[in-house]
């Protein structure tokens, strides 16, 4: 069984990039069973952008799933611009998920925005002004909705996207006194509470691509800065033996 | 947010960089967060990658306009988008 997984995010559309993606997307069938998009498909999350993003990801030759993004609410045009992607056949995730018949097997992947907070021994706690108790809770919430979604999903491999990161593993690169506004341990608690084979994200531009869970769930930051290309592919499966850890390929097969 | 003074000093460092960053995240003609600016002798540096050209180019300009005193050198990358080569395999 391989289920083939192409992933990028914090793609940031809008008129002067459409068209730079299409020619790759074009071969994705080659070489992948799905596209995820790990949000930030916008610049502000305007209806006219998430045009854009439809007008470059709608009508592949493989199912499109995505959340979205901070900047993908910056314009308060969320409906709007879950609509745009919907029409065009694009599966927008929060707090939800979707099993897909793939030749591999059932690839279930849930999905939720997430949000900031900070990792364990260095985060932010539900103690104090209501600002910060709201910040936490919408930690809390996020991560609740997401280990819900994963359990929820009946599947032969699992699959968690979010925008912010789960781990501080991929942040390596970032400037340490932002890791709170990246991510937040809770997401990666809630990838850990179910049978997750793998957890992708985007979010920090200059974070980077590989790390692990506390519980051993293997997290790839896929924000486009970087992983400089249009997208990555993962093979999953359990025809594999190599053992635990993770290689690559030179060929697509 | 507190504008840059305009004098012939200016803002220390440290509040200068702070409001270049949010400047580059906030104005909605830029809204970038993944630009570092450094503060160098002979003037300010910006590294990052960003999705098109334009987009780099109408950083530099922005920064120009409200900073038009300070040297600006761009070490701005476009992000690559062509086709993968590799793939990962996970067990």
């Amino acid at each position: 069984m391989v289920i083939r997984i192409a992933a990028v995010g914090d793609v940031h559309l809008d008129e002067d990039v459409v068209g730079r993606f299409r020619p790759a997307l074009e071969e994705l069938s080659d070489c992948a069973d799905v596209l995820l998009l790990a949000g930030d498909l916008t610049r502000h999350g305007t209806e006219a952008e998430a045009r854009c993003v439809a007008q470059e990801f709608g009508g592949l030759d493989v199912p499109v799933i995505t959340v979205l993004g901070n900047h993908d609410h910056q314009c308060n045009q969320v409906p709007q611009v879950v609509k745009v992607l919907e029409d065009v056949g694009i599966t927008v995730l929060e707090g939800n998920g979707v099993v897909l018949e793939c030749t591999g097997g059932r690839l279930g992947v849930a999905g939720v925005k997430g949000f900031g907070g900070g990792f364990a021994g260095r985060c932010a706690s539900d103690f104090g002004e209501p600002e910060m108790k709201a910040f936490v809770h919408t930690t809390t919430e996020s991560a609740d909705r997401l280990a819900e979604a994963l359990l929820s999903l009946d599947c032969d491999l699992l699959v968690a996207l979010t925008h912010y990161a789960p781990v501080p593993d991929t942040l390596a690169g970032e400037p340490l006194e932002i890791y709170p506004f990246l991510g937040a341990y809770q997401l990666g608690q809630a990838i850990d509470s179910a049978p997750t084979a793998l957890a992708v994200h985007g979010h920090a531009h200059r974070g980077s691509s590989r790390g692990t869970t506390p519980g051993g769930v293997r997290v790839r930051n896929v924000a486009h800065p970087v992983i400089k290309q249009a997208y990555s592919v993962f093979h999953l499966g359990d025809h594999l033996d190599q053992g635990e850890v993770s290689r690559l390929s030179a060929s697509g097969t | 947010m507190t504008q840059h003074r305009g004098t012939s000093t200016g803002p220390p460092d440290e509040y200068l960089e702070a409001e270049i960053q949010r400047a580059l995240a906030e104005d909605p003609s830029i809204a970038e967060q993944g630009i570092t600016v450094v503060r160098r002798e002979t003037g300010l540096v910006l590294y990052g990658e960003v999705e098109s050209s334009h987009r780099r180019e109408e950083i530099l300009r922005r920064v120009a306009d409200r900073f038009p005193t300070l040297p600006v050198t761009s070490e701005i990358g476009v992000v690559r988008t062509e086709a993968p080569t590799q793939i990962e395999q996970l067990p």
